[in-house]
């Protein structure tokens, strides 16, 4: 019985891992890559963690394989997060078809003061100029 | 009933593999191809990822658990490493604004 | 006084006595400290007692999350058209402790479609990238009681 519960697991977590990689292959922008690597990454080797940590049935082996999986979910977002701010001050270029980009004239001249966005200016609506003829 | 789960189980190790190696294969691609150097490092922090899963796999499949250390150890570098990478990106993105070099970058957080 | 502070040291002194540090074994020796200090909780803010319990919400918030998250990546992405619309969105913060931010961020970074980005030096706003973005004033919405309020909860 637990085999065939770590087998599923086993099989879930690869079907995530290998939509983790086809997104990287077929995203057309950095920040869509990583959503794509941080969220069904992470999970696809986490689940592989938990599948391990079943299928062991050894209260130590658990142990360590839950603290894996934890350590994982929590470095994989700050990770992410860090790399899409060097990113985007680098340079990476949006998608085309993004619809808007609040962050686009925040940063001071120097790239370290980031102005926050006061309420009344919050952009509302989602349609960009070129998008009504669709 | 005992039998099916084992044969189950090894069955769909073998599936597992065969996803793993073609997810390398795609980030390996990214890996090269990537037009930003983000996109690369994000390349390298799935194949640490793919890493962590391919070792949880070999151990399910050996019942070695040993093998459970060598995954820890990888996420803690993979992690450090993206970090790193990040960082890195980060000062040179600072220091082409201001037109300086890398290495007076200053304090950053 | 830190209860939760309280609460662990009341653990470990339990595994002590009982000359056994394993896991198993300090987490019964929190629990009894949980209760004992929940018979003087007249002496201290109630509201600290039901944090443990938001707090675990909070950590299966997290797990939910991740899973929906990968589900809808995967939905995305095995799609032959790409029919999704991505934007950075700015929504402005109501938490303001650092740890809060960050615990939101986080959060944030494991939440279907949606990737935090950076953080106005302020900390007034936090800057989203989301993937798929038809009404940014819903998703704001959405943040804003969904998580921030947990959080909210859990660290005040």
């Amino acid at each position: 019985m637990i085999d065939f519960i770590s087998a599923l697991i086993v099989l879930i977590g690869a079907a995530f891992t290998l939509i983790a990689g086809i997104g990287l292959f077929r995203l057309p922008d950095v920040y869509l890559r990583m959503h794509a690597a941080t969220k069904a990454g992470t999970l696809g080797a986490g689940l592989m963690l938990l599948a391990l940590a079943l299928d062991a049935q050894q209260l130590e082996v658990a142990a360590r394989a839950i603290a894996g999986i934890l350590f994982l979910l929590f470095t994989a977002p700050i990770a992410a997060h860090l790399l899409g701010r060097a990113g985007y001050l680098s340079g990476s270029p949006l998608w085309t078809k993004t619809r808007f980009d609040e962050l686009s004239d925040k940063y001071d001249a120097d790239g370290r003061k980031l102005t926050g966005t006061p309420v009344e200016d919050l952009r509302r609506d989602a349609t960009k100029p070129d998008d009504r003829a669709t | 009933m005992a039998e099916f789960g084992a044969q189950f189980l090894e069955w769909s190790i073998d599936i597992a593999y065969v996803a793993i190696m073609l997810s390398f294969a795609l980030t390996v691609f990214r890996l090269l191809r990537g037009p930003t150097l983000a996109d690369r490092v994000v390349a390298l922090d799935m194949m640490a990822l793919l890493g962590i899963a391919f070792i949880g796999l070999f151990s399910i499949a050996t019942g070695e658990a040993a093998y459970l250390d060598v995954a820890i150890a990888l996420a803690l570098i993979g992690f450090l490493a993206t970090v790193a990478f990040a960082r890195y990106i980060y000062r040179g993105a600072l220091a082409e604004r201001r037109g300086t070099d890398i290495s007076d970058a200053g304090d950053d957080s | 006084m830190n209860l939760l502070l309280v609460n662990i040291v009341l653990a470990l002194v339990w595994g002590a006595v009982t000359a056994s540090f394993a896991p198993g074994n300090l987490l019964f020796g929190f629990v009894l400290g949980f209760l004992c200090l929940w018979l003087v909780r007249d002496r201290f803010n109630p509201r600290n007692f039901h944090r443990p319990g938001r707090a675990l919400g909070l950590a299966g918030l997290f797990l939910l999350e991740l899973c929906l998250s990968a589900g809808r990546v995967a939905r995305d992405t095995l799609r032959p058209k790409m029919t999704f619309r991505p934007a950075i969105i700015a929504f402005p913060l109501e938490v303001q402790k650092e740890g809060e931010i960050m615990l939101l961020a986080n959060l944030i970074s494991l939440t279907p479609g949606t990737l935090s980005v950076d953080v106005s030096t302020d900390r007034s706003t936090l800057y989203i990238h989301a993937m798929d973005v038809d009404d940014p004033d819903a998703l704001r919405q959405e943040i804003r009681d969904g998580f921030e309020r947990r959080i909210l909860d859990v660290m005040e």
